[in-house]
């Protein structure tokens, strides 16, 4: 982040650190000395002193300080508040000068020295009343910022207005093509259909507006994590740096607040069973302090997070030994690494062969899968045995758009997740055969359970001696979805679906488009629990 | 509001008591399902004709899909299939009621809608206990009404049942809801 940016975000937290102190005050001189209310801004006074010391503002650091001792001073009854309420209201009114110069020239450093000797010599009460000189009006006004604090809803409720103008666009292009037909009136359709795509292009630019204002740094998840690993590697007498990097990367703040967990459960098994205890890193000559490093960029309209740690690894021939155990893998067949590293995502083997066999990655491990999942991303692992292991997470720049492959089936219209899709293929239906009453395909030297849209929606519709397939991956596993026809490809806007009447098993969402229909969206994830899916196994 | 004609002696104090018992009074939107029903009219937020109606798969048979409302797809609930009433296919007549039940907004699928009417509290009667069954609580009373009979109906008891029995068939492993 560059300075500037970095002053305007402290400015504004100072701002509000030092209203809520303010109001403190205020507060105990309407409402009589209350404990609490001191206590409440101890917390406020510390960030805002922290802040100082981060931007290199020592001289206002050293003088919240002082501010604090008086207050711890109070807390411990040493002094009566009501001696030092003015020397406070007074400090209020010194910081946010402070705060008003550094607002008109950030890179001043404004001294205050003179006004800590001023505290000092008030406390001790040599200057018994403080001579107050000109009350400087401008000291009661905030400093004026270029933020405001938003609903995130009303957000959302933008994007709704925005996706009812594109439909009621839609609709005059309509109208415009029946001018033409009917009217006959070539120039006056010009005329409309100029002024509509200028209408599109406004449209697009308040679409991408609206989402761009949705977008935080991904700092603000990363930022929880420091003081887990701080205290979990304590207690555990490990040495852990947790590294930062792009982490000015934004994202839209539905993915930000859903990727939380994910990172949580992925970070403590890094600290918990990557990175070894001091004594074996030094056997193995490693620094004796570890480092997990959480990094994040951007790669066309993905996201894309990393945990890397520099521990132990995973061995891929335990894991392998672990799938075969379990009946994932055929023992006497030659797998990539990719391969057999995407099965610890897989519930059965993760809960089962925890902590031992590899080496305890196990640990919730599935359920970051389908968390991620349920974000239309994706997740893999590569790992290297004594260097340490990455995950990576490929997520949608936006919870609310999705690039989508429309299916038709059963005469009805869904939509499926590009995210989940691999490829698409024309079938005979002589092509999909039967095994022990299940439809499979072969597909790249694979066999694939076929489950047919239309079956699984019971929606009826029948064969019709051709169809597409559409082979879709999770975790590795893959299977192929009957559909009669393909629609394109094409960017939906997701709406969450009511569920006054439960939620539908198999549907993730709706999305409205262009012509004001509804199309609903497939969750892919229910596809895998297909009974016909899980005998695969 | 609604017209309110001035009593012949045009007294203050008259014209308020008038005022009074017109606020009394319930409104109700009726609409036709076989028989008529009513619902308070200040829970109808519009009444729109059935289009563009999105079935909704491995849903419970008495949802009838989703709508776009300008921008918002609401859940239709066929309200024929909730009352356990003979079917009868969608026709010229029918109309969907949005209705605003607590925090959600809903719509309804009724064969037609009839009247916004008034009805005084007084001839609101309790439904007759025979006719009620167990799961029947969503039927508030009946309105009486000159030779007319309207059944009440409470939307939002109408919706915690559906929860119920949405819950139920979830815990069948939820895939298979019944036919649409």
């Amino acid at each position: 982040m560059e300075y500037s940016e970095l002053i305007r975000d402290f400015l504004d937290d100072a701002e509000t650190q030092l209203g809520f102190f303010e109001s403190a005050l205020l507060s105990i001189e309407k409402n009589g000395y209350l404990e609490e209310v001191i206590q409440s801004t101890l917390g406020p006074l510390h960030t805002l002193k922290g802040n100082s010391g981060m931007m290199g503002l020592e001289s206002l650091k050293d003088y919240v300080h002082h501010v604090e001792e008086i207050l711890k001073k109070v807390l411990e009854d040493e002094v009566d508040f009501g001696t030092v309420i003015d020397v406070l209201f007074d400090t209020v009114s010194v910081i946010r000068q402070v705060l008003h110069t550094l607002g008109r020239d950030p890179a001043s450093r404004p001294d205050l020295t003179e006004h800590v000797m001023v505290i000092q010599e008030r406390l001790r009460g040599t200057v018994g009343v403080h001579t107050r000189r000109d009350v400087d009006l401008t000291s009661y006004l905030g400093t004026k910022t270029d933020t405001i604090k938003v609903d995130f809803r009303r957000f959302d409720d933008l994007l709704n207005l925005v996706g009812e103008l594109v439909i009621y666009k839609t609709r005059l292009n309509q109208i415009g093509t029946q001018i033409r037909g009917e009217v006959g009136n070539k120039s006056l359709f010009k005329e409309l259909s100029g002024g509509l795509e200028f209408m599109g292009k406004t449209i697009a630019g308040l679409q991408e507006g609206i989402m761009r204002a949705r977008m935080l740094p991904v700092l603000h998840v990363f930022s929880k994590f420091p003081r887990m690993v701080r205290d979990l590697s304590r207690l555990q007498e490990k040495e852990i740096e947790l590294a930062f990097e792009g982490e000015d990367t934004e994202l839209d703040k539905t993915v930000i607040d859903e990727l939380e967990e994910p990172l949580l459960h992925i970070i403590r098994n890094a600290v918990d069973h990557g990175i070894e205890d001091m004594q074996e890193r030094a056997r193995k000559e490693k620094d004796h302090r570890g480092v997990i490093t959480l990094s994040a960029g951007q790669e066309s309209n993905y996201v894309i997070i990393r945990v890397s740690d520099d521990g132990r690894g995973i061995d891929a021939e335990s894991v392998r030994e672990a799938a075969v155990g379990r009946g994932l893998l055929k023992p006497d067949e030659v797998y990539d690494k990719e391969t057999v590293f995407s099965l610890i995502f897989s519930a059965g083997l993760s809960t089962k062969k925890e902590a031992t066999d590899l080496s305890g990655r196990g640990i919730g491990v599935d359920v970051v899968a389908r968390k991620i999942a349920k974000l239309n991303g994706q997740i893999a692992v590569d790992s290297v045995p004594g260097k340490g292991t990455t995950f990576t997470i490929k997520l949608p720049l936006s919870l609310a758009i999705i690039s989508a492959l429309m299916v038709e089936t059963g005469g009805e219209v869904y939509a499926i997740p590009m995210s989940a899709v691999d490829e698409s293929i024309k079938v005979r239906e002589e092509d999909i055969h039967m095994i022990n009453n299940h439809e499979v395909i072969e597909s790249r030297e694979q066999v694939l359970p076929v489950v047919r849209l239309a079956e699984f929606f019971n929606i009826g519709g029948r064969k019709h001696g051709k169809c597409y397939l559409i082979v879709l991956s999770r975790a590795g596993r893959r299977l192929a979805l009957a559909v009669d026809r393909l629609r394109g490809q094409q960017e939906i806007v997701i709406k969450p679906l009511d569920e006054t009447f439960g939620k539908s098993y198999g549907i993730a969402g709706a999305s409205i488009l262009g012509d004001g229909r509804i199309v609903l969206i497939a969750d892919v994830t229910a596809f895998w629990n297909q009974p016909t899916v899980r005998s695969e196994e | 509001m609604s017209e309110i004609r001035l009593p012949a002696s045009g007294l203050a104090e008259e014209v308020l008591t008038l005022c009074k018992e017109k606020q009394r009074d319930i409104h109700l939107v009726t609409f036709n399902l076989g028989e008529e029903y009513g619902v308070p009219i200040h829970q109808v937020q519009e009444i729109i004709r059935v289009s563009g109606v999105t079935m909704v798969p491995n849903s419970p048979s008495y949802m009838e899909g989703v709508i776009n409302l300008r921008g918002r797809v609401l859940p239709v609930l066929n309200l024929r299939k909730r009352l356990k009433l003979p079917p009868k296919d969608a026709g010229k007549s029918s109309r969907i009621v949005v209705a605003e039940v607590g925090e959600k907004v809903i719509g309804l699928l009724v064969d037609a809608v009839s009247h916004v009417i008034r009805v005084a509290p007084e001839s609101v009667e309790s439904a007759p206990e025979e006719v009620l069954e167990v799961d029947t609580d969503y039927i508030t009373g009946v309105g009486k009404l000159k030779n007319r009979l309207i059944i009440l109906l409470d939307l939002e008891r109408l919706l915690k049942r559906e929860n119920i029995e949405v819950g139920d068939i979830t815990a069948e492993g939820g895939n298979h809801g019944e036919e649409n």
